[in-house]
């Protein structure tokens, strides 16, 4: 019921208010009864107590309806615990919006809360939110805004004015607010409240007032001074009198011309704004607070004129234009203020410690104004004390205290004695000591020794015209910005997406209100520079290593043709294969052969080993025993065959092939052949040991069966030769080398030591069997591991064409320096650019990883710890790595070119102006090339893969 | 406006300023740090013995031991620091007749203060922040005040005399005595004083904002890098950057830097054995830690994305990675008595500048890779706004 009644008042004022401010009766105490009544019944004891502020409260009250929304705060108050008011606002605000539909029932509650209530209150954003809440949006927009308006102006006087410490407590702690407060805490509490409500009708007053001088001269009329607007004069007159300049226009049509006119307007505009946030330009925006700016400025009330000081007064007073506005005055019967001049600057001392309401009663308003502007400077020395004192004695000019000595030099002639002064701040000189002390007090050398020396320094500023219209855009500024602020605040609306804005820079927040774009960039450059920042732009780096990679990467026809000739000498091994097992098992498999015939016709059939992997010769008819086979010839390449290649001899009962697959390794498997590459290698795996005979056998039947798989338009001679110290054959076209080693999974069997040497003689060399099996291993190894790592296939390519370069490389063997790459990438921990893996490269082995004492590089595809790098020679260690950290160094200093052997390449149009990236050279470069920098491998791979499907589409 | 508040009054002016809009800086993001093989372990796990680094530690013991300063020293240096902090504290509290400046605070800094002083370097630093604005007449005022305190004091003491001399940091206190000791009194200003200063007038923007990140750096390093291991670092690396050219123009706030990074910055986050991080920085170092281009250490003590090693100019930072490439190649060939100045080189030849032959194995010094060329190079990197460190080593 009482917070019924709360909200009633608040509601009841609110509109009250927005008809005050319209410009309505302002004496409309009935309105606001209401809230005084509330308020009244909930903390009567207080009250009670507290009757010496009784007038000046119901004034304040009648007033200020924020009082009433302080009473209503506070409803919400007790029901959500003034726990609840700690710190976060949006906490409160949560708790106030849930409690509120609960139609907040009455709590009575002896002490008063006010100081918890506060904290609510110490920003506009939150009040208007508030405001917006309670009234149920049945506010017009217009009025929520001159609201908002008015509040940052009666806030920021509460700030200024209220003695510094009052609202400051609240302020400070407000969470240490227990709601177990006694009695006389709650007093205090009171105190502040009505100190606040005292304080802001004392702006409220001096907003409409306008001025002291505007108060004062309309007491004898209706008592109401908020008539701010040029009104037409009353009709019984004829003079045309201007309320804002206090001028007389000869007729009507000199009036409208004056109030259309520039000057009119301005001084209007300033009237205006001194009303309506003048207050919250602190400096004192440009309405009376800002004419009292002088300290000790003397004011003639009736012109609206401030000066300097007394002499200037006296000038004034004898002027012409005052004379004119006295005769005007008197002519309009308007009364005339006494002659003395109302002094600004006389800082009249309100203490902080005891709120004096009587002084506000008695309206000595433009005092309290210029109190206000007083306290906001901060606390001077000794001598500005002292300088106030003096002032409140009457004195007109306050005595300044002469600073900086130390910067004055004398200039001494001969004699010693001093014959000129030089002041080094100001950079002039002085005969005349006497010039020299009135410098010193100057408000010029004041100034510089507040620029120069001590920047706390108080010095009176004359409010000249230009700094006058700063002050007056600023509070332009601000009150345009509270209202987008408040604006804003009643399309958002939750406060979860406020928290959402600040923790995440949620997006949903983004395209809703007229937002001003700064804070879009302000905040969501703070929030989120880790974030997701799409693709990450090409440096002058990786341009340069794509652009070598593109040279150096194989053209399309020297990859066709070494496609085809290994094609065929897969086929052609295939081929053979059938031949050997058919030999081998004359009739028994007749049958299974043309099965096997009918099986090669099949389109889906594998035709040779262009994706890579094993190419079995194992028809699918001897799929039993072929899978065991296949198993072990898997084993083999994982490095496991000891115990596989158990089992595969054990499926061997079934009739085994000699030969039972082929696979492509080394460059051909790993994706890495260069331009300029002729040699590629074959891995023929054997069901036993490969003999020279078998070498021999295949040495001998390779080049007819190359005949049979060959394009019927084909004309190419394929030449075998034997290599029997390789354990090899090689298929040469003339131009492309296809090395085929045999090998058997059986040779890395060490416990048959004694079989191997039954037939040491015509078995192959164990040597060359076993770096075969490797090639095997680190294909696969390559396959799974390597190919997979972003920029890694390409820096691999990259360092290949290095180390056949330069010397100092050439002794990194292609497997450590693969196992070294992919170490490098994949300790990266995420997906680097080309030029950024180059530069890791250059930067681990320049670090000295390849040093004696450095890790090592363990190949994974032996069981054992093993050096991959482990046999190179100190000397070469060194040179490598005193290579490497040279090109780190040219690659840091951009010549990545010099390490890439190559001309550098143009910087791109863009790249002007200290910053690398701008986002246009970005987007042109995503737009033209795509995926190219990070998926580099893949487009390789899948390249390859397009060939071989074109290949195979022409046969 | 509420929002507001946390957008002013970060960083150093000069910094974020210039209407460089926010998004224009993404490079600090594609940074990278460097390949740190510490960090790398398990892509690259030892694969071979570990070698025998006993002596490579006890010869950085034993160093250390030797760059210690001695009792005396300290107790000489303290008592002066201690004496001075009362004047300063006092002029402080109660600035009485004294009118040049007003003092605003006073705060130990620098090598005293982190407890890695050298021996043969008994230098503390002290910074005196103002309230007024450090016009060098303040300072000189301040420095003739200083010096008539301390008199004062030190007759009271029967304990010598000291003498002030002033100069472009603020001035430096100098006692006589058996052991000599020094404070340098690092003057600089309020923050909110720094966009006043003009450079006729006042002291050197660039030192005064030094001073106040020398404050910021000692608390940090109070905060960070008190384990002791780190302090050790910090010595030995500070004397091998003295002793080679090529470091020289490594900062202490750097060198602090590096040395917490190779000590604790490591996945167990557990303090690195002391040859093993003394590895590490020179690694670092020649891995590019200090080149543009490479994220290097960020500094903690400036605004975001700040780089510590960005104050060096570019031939600076490729000369150091230079020295610290052929240091590292010669600790790499049992070279590292000479590395850690135990051992004259030569007669005192850098040797990282000399062709070495150790075992059969030549080791050669690299040359620059920077070139100052007449079109500014395309480094991206040049951040003249990396701010000097002031404090002694």
């Amino acid at each position: 019921m009482m917070a019924a009644n709360n909200y009633f008042g608040f509601t009841h004022g609110g509109t009250q208010y927005g008809a005050a401010t319209a410009g309505a009766a302002y004496g409309g105490q009935t309105g606001y009864a209401v809230a005084p009544a509330a308020t009244a019944a909930t903390y009567g004891t207080q009250r009670a107590a507290a009757t010496g502020y009784d007038t000046a409260y119901q004034a304040a009250a009648a007033t200020q309806d924020v009082y009433a929304a302080a009473a209503h705060a506070h409803a919400h108050a007790a029901v959500a615990a003034a726990s609840a008011y700690d710190a976060s606002k949006s906490a409160y605000y949560q708790q106030a919006a849930a409690a509120y539909p609960a139609a907040a029932p009455p709590q009575p509650q002896p002490t008063y809360d006010a100081a918890a209530a506060k904290p609510a209150y110490s920003t506009p954003a939150t009040y208007t939110q508030n405001t917006i809440v309670v009234q149920g949006g049945a506010r017009a927009g217009g009025g929520a805004k001159a609201y908002g308006g008015v509040y940052t102006h009666t806030h920021s006087h509460t700030a200024t004015t209220a003695a510094a410490s009052y609202p400051a407590q609240p302020y400070t702690a407000p969470a240490a607010q227990p709601p177990k407060q006694s009695a006389n805490r709650g007093n205090t509490a009171y105190d502040t409240a009505l100190y606040n409500a005292a304080t802001m009708y004392v702006a409220q007053q001096n907003k409409t007032g306008g001025g002291g001088g505007w108060k004062n001269y309309n007491k004898g009329g209706v008592g109401a001074g908020q008539q701010r607007r040029p009104k037409p004069p009353p009709k019984a007159q004829q003079l045309h009198y201007c309320d804002v300049c206090r001028i007389s226009c000869a007729g009507p049509q000199t009036y409208k011309e004056h109030l259309e006119g520039q000057k009119h307007k301005k001084k209007e505009a300033a009237v205006k704004l001194a009303a309506a946030g003048g207050g919250a330009g602190g400096a004192g925006g440009g309405g009376g607070a800002g004419r009292a700016g002088g300290g000790a400025a003397l004011r003639c009330e009736l012109c609206d004129v401030t000066c300097t000081g007394a002499d200037a007064y006296a000038a004034h007073v004898r002027g012409i234009k005052h004379q004119k506005v006295v005769k005007l005055h008197t002519m309009l019967g308007k009364p005339i203020p006494s002659t003395e001049p109302t002094k600004l600057g006389g800082a009249k001392k309100t203490v902080a410690g005891t709120p004096k309401i009587a002084f506000v009663a008695s309206g000595g308003l433009s005092t309290v104004a210029s109190t206000s502007t007083k306290e906001q400077k901060p606390p001077q020395g000794d001598k500005d004390k002292e300088g106030d004192e003096k002032e409140d004695e009457g004195e007109t000019e306050p005595e300044v205290q002469p600073v900086g000595q130390d910067y004055i030099e004398e200039i001494r002639g001969d004699d010693g004695k001093a014959l000129s002064f030089n002041c080094k701040l100001c950079d002039c000189k002085f005969n005349d000591p006497n010039a020299k002390e009135m410098h010193m007090k100057g408000r010029r050398h004041r100034l510089q020794y507040k620029k120069k020396v001590q920047p706390d320094l108080e010095v009176k500023v004359k409010p000249s015209m230009h700094q006058r219209k700063l002050a007056e855009a600023k509070a332009q500024r601000l009150l345009v910005r509270d209202e987008i602020w408040a604006r804003r605040r009643m399309h958002e609306g939750m406060e979860e997406e406020e928290r959402g804005y600040w923790e995440g820079g949620m997006e949903p927040w983004w395209p809703r209100g007229p937002l001003p774009p700064h804070h879009h960039h302000h905040h969501h450059g703070m929030g989120v520079p880790y974030g997701p920042v799409g693709r990450r732009p090409e440096t002058s780096d990786d341009r340069h290593v794509v652009a070598k990679h593109a040279e150096i990467y194989p053209p399309e026809q020297q990859l066709q043709d070494i496609q085809r000739v290994v094609s065929h000498t897969e086929k052609a091994l295939k081929s053979l294969s059938d031949a050997l097992a058919d030999h081998a098992r004359p009739k028994a498999q007749a049958g299974n052969k043309a099965q096997n015939d009918k099986k090669d016709d099949k389109p889906e059939g594998k035709e040779d080993g262009r994706d890579n992997q094993l190419f079995s010769f194992v028809g699918e008819g001897e799929a039993a025993a072929g899978g065991a086979e296949g198993a072990a010839a898997a084993a083999a390449g994982a490095g496991t065959a000891g115990t596989a290649g158990t089992a595969g001899t054990a499926a061997a009962a079934g009739g085994p092939r000699a030969l039972k697959g082929v696979m492509r390794v080394g460059l051909l498997a790993k994706g890495l052949l260069l331009r300029g590459d002729r040699d590629v290698r074959l891995v023929v795996l054997c069901h036993d040991r490969p003999t020279v005979t078998l070498l021999k056998r295949v040495a001998t039947d390779l080049p007819a069966h190359l005949a049979k798989v060959k394009a019927p338009g084909d004309d190419t001679k394929y030449k075998v030769e034997l290599l029997p110290a390789e354990g090899a054959v090689q298929v040469s076209d003339g131009s492309i080398n296809v090395l085929v080693s045999l090998t058997s999974a059986v040779m890395r069997e060490p416990a048959e030591g004694g079989d191997i040497k039954r037939d040491d003689k015509d078995v192959l060399p164990r040597q060359k069997c076993l770096d075969a099996l490797a090639a095997l291993r680190h294909a696969k190894w390559f396959q799974a591991r390597a190919a997979s790592l972003q920029s890694c296939v390409i820096i691999i390519r990259i360092m290949r064409d290095l180390c056949r370069r330069i010397p100092n490389w050439t002794p990194l063997n292609p497997y450590a320096m693969e196992l070294l790459v992919s170490g490098v990438m994949q300790s990266a921990g995420a997906a680097l650019s080309p030029g950024e893996a180059l530069r890791r490269v250059m930067e681990a082995v320049g670090g000295g990883l390849l040093l004696d004492h450095g890790p090592g590089l363990r190949d994974p595809c032996e069981k054992e710890l093993v050096d991959a790098l482990g046999n190179l020679p100190p000397q070469k260690r060194e040179d490598l790595t005193a290579s490497a950290q040279q090109f780190l160094r040219q690659i840091a200093f951009r010549q990545i070119h010099k390490v890439l052997d190559m001309e550098p390449l143009p910087k791109l149009k863009h790249a002007t102006g200290g910053w690398k990236f701008p986002r246009k050279r970005r987007r042109s470069n995503t737009d033209t090339e795509g995926d190219q920098p990070n998926g580099e491998g893949k487009v390789v791979k899948t390249e390859e893969k397009m060939d071989a499907s074109e290949n195979s589409a022409k046969k | 406006m509420v929002r507001g508040a946390g957008r002013g009054g970060r960083g150093m002016p000069g910094r974020g300023g210039m209407g460089r809009p926010p998004f224009n800086r993404p490079r600090v993001l594609m940074l990278r740090p460097p390949f740190d093989l510490i960090l790398a372990e398990p892509a690259f796990p030892r694969c071979k013995p570990a070698p025998d680094d006993s002596a490579l530690t006890q010869a950085l013991l034993k160093r250390h031991a030797e760059l210690c300063p001695t009792p005396a020293e300290q107790s000489a240096v303290l008592s002066l620091v201690t004496k001075l902090q009362t004047v300063l504290d006092n002029l402080v509290v109660a600035p009485g007749d004294f009118a040049a400046c007003q003092l605003e605070e006073v705060r130990q800094v620098g090598s005293y203060k982190k407890g890695t002083m050298m021996a043969g370097k008994n230098v503390a630093d002290i910074v005196v922040i103002m309230k007024t604005l450090p016009t060098k007449e303040a300072v000189e005022g301040l420095s003739n005040k200083v010096n008539e305190e301390l008199n004062k004091l030190m007759r009271a003491e029967g304990a010598g005399s000291v003498s002030c001399g002033c100069h472009e940091r603020g001035f430096t206190v100098t006692s006589s005595g058996a052991a000599s000791a020094a404070v340098r009194v690092l003057v600089t200003t309020l923050h909110q004083n720094l966009r006043k200063l003009e450079p006729e007038v006042h002291l050197d923007y660039k030192v005064i904002s030094s001073h106040l990140a020398a404050i910021r750096h000692s608390r940090w390093f109070e905060e960070n890098a008190h384990h002791s291991s780190i302090k050790v670092l910090i010595r030995l690396l500070r004397d091998m950057c003295a002793r080679h050219s090529g470091l020289e123009p490594l900062t202490p706030w750097m060198i602090d830097l590096l040395a917490h990074h190779c000590i604790m910055n490591n996945p167990a986050r557990q303090a690195l054995p002391i040859n093993v991080a003394f590895r590490r920085a020179l690694s670092l170092v020649a891995g590019g830690l200090f080149l543009p281009g490479c994220a290097g250490l960020p500094d903690p003590c400036e605004a975001a994305h700040a780089r510590a090693h960005t104050a060096l100019d570019l031939a600076a930072q490729d000369a150091a990675a230079a020295t610290a490439q052929t240091l590292l190649r010669v600790v790499a060939r049992g070279g590292h008595r000479y590395v850690l100045g135990l051992q004259a080189f030569e007669g005192g030849k850098d040797i990282s500048t000399e062709i070495t032959v150790w075992d059969g194995v030549v080791v050669s010094p690299l040359a620059p890779a920077y070139q100052e060329t007449p079109e500014p190079m395309d480094t991206d990197d040049k951040d003249d706004e990396g701010v000097q460190d002031g404090v002694a080593a």
